[in-house]
């Protein structure tokens, strides 16, 4: 039989291993997301179909002076180099 | 003898042990990555610029990065650098700046997903955008996590089902300046219904929205997301002529020549979505899947001040 001291020891092993168990559980946490390391990638549903654009559709951004009659003049995208400061003018149409 | 001495009533102990010390044992290697995985800051130095609603990351989530890295490195200059921490996570660089990650991940197996190019608005902060994408009808697919020096990002979807992220940028977000060849210039998002969707991204990102179907001849509704008084992005109605049509963003990379790209990105393994079209800004622009059925768009844009519009 063992003695009462080592009894201890062994409940409160087993139980401080539980616990490290349970931490380790709730540190890896949501949806397995944190234990593997980085989770930027997410795969999207496949099997659809992609195109179909016809000839007056328009994907990409104005030029700065895209207005719809009685609209408002949509702004375009950044012109500066890098390191020259992008701001200055705002691309903004006429 | 031992054995002789061991009862089933001190075996239970013994078993219960080791399976809980393997257990926890597997559990924090299993959470351990997490906390070690260092990633650059979008900008370096630090910037004191914010500009709510840019676009200034994308991820693609493949089962083969090093197929992935010989297709963009050829294709667009791109180098490589794997980061400390997770193997399973490159990082890709034009001219030495950070401009796209490579997340190697096993394709579900028995389900129809495909790789893809995970699009990043820039947010003030990834738990408040959050909580207001839920809020607007959207969904979380990942909740807000924080990586030292980049800063703290969530997966979301719209409510039309695009998925996209949103990061709050630790050392601020990157300048505004015209894209070089190789880098990503704009990003388009096509939905069921874009009307709903502004009112989405608008509550989410405070962008000044553009309304452009009319001069468009195809009628289709088309809208102009704006910050800081530049576009940000193109939000189209998706084309009513398949049911086979999701909702989803997708990245441009500015190129020279968008023929060019696109015989290259063929002859390496690519397949054409788009052909190479003339769009609103003069320049060509083309969709492609790259070898693995990630799509992405390659766009040219002169830099000269031409307001030019096809006819």
């Amino acid at each position: 039989m063992s003695k009462p001291v080592f009894r201890i020891w062994r409940v409160g092993g087993v139980g401080l291993i539980a616990l490290l168990t349970l931490a380790a559980c709730v540190v890896g946490g949501y949806g397995g997301d944190a234990g593997v390391g980085y989770v930027g990638g997410v795969y999207e549903p496949g099997g659809y179909e992609y195109g179909g654009w016809d000839g007056g559709y328009r994907v990409g951004p104005p030029r700065g002076g895209a207005r719809p009659a009685g609209g408002r003049s949509a702004p375009s995208i950044p012109h500066g180099a890098r390191g020259g400061g992008g701001h200055g003018g705002g691309g903004r149409g006429h | 003898m031992i054995q002789s001495t061991l009862s089933p009533c001190s075996l239970i102990p013994r078993v219960l042990c080791s399976v809980m010390m393997f257990l926890s044992g597997a559990a924090v290697l299993h959470a351990a990555p997490s906390a070690s995985v260092v990633l650059p800051a979008l900008t370096q130095p630090a910037s004191a610029e914010h500009h709510v609603g840019k676009v200034i990351w994308a991820d693609l989530v493949t089962p083969d990065v090093a197929e992935a890295k010989r297709f963009y490195g050829a294709l667009f200059g791109w180098t490589f650098r794997e980061v400390p921490g997770d193997s399973n996570y490159s990082l890709a660089l034009l001219n030495g700046e950070p401009l796209a990650g490579l997340f190697q991940k096993s394709q579900p197996a028995g389900q129809a997903q495909q790789p893809a190019w995970l699009t990043f608005l820039a947010v003030r902060d990834a738990d408040t955008a959050q909580a207001a994408a839920v809020r607007l009808g959207g969904k979380v697919l990942a909740k807000s996590h924080n990586y030292p020096q980049r800063g703290r990002q969530a997966i979301l979807a719209d409510p039309d089902g695009a998925m996209f992220a949103v990061l709050a940028a630790q050392g601020g977000d990157p300048p505004d300046y015209l894209p070089e060849p190789g880098e990503w210039i704009w990003s388009s998002l096509f939905v069921k219904d874009p009307k709903g969707e502004t009112e989405f991204y608008k509550g989410l990102c405070d962008y000044d929205v553009y309304d452009l179907a009319s001069e468009g001849e195809s009628g289709a509704q088309h809208y102009i997301l704006s910050g800081d008084n530049y576009a940000r992005a193109a939000l189209n109605a998706l084309p009513a002529d398949s049911k086979r049509r999701r909702a989803h963003w997708l990245n441009f990379v500015r190129v020279t020549d968008v023929a060019d790209t696109v015989q290259k990105a063929v002859g390496m393994g690519a397949h054409l979505l788009v052909e190479p079209r003339i769009d609103r800004h003069g320049g060509r622009l083309a969709v492609l899947a790259d070898p693995s059925g990630a799509p992405f768009g390659v766009m040219e844009w002169s830099d000269t001040d031409s307001k030019q519009e096809p006819q």
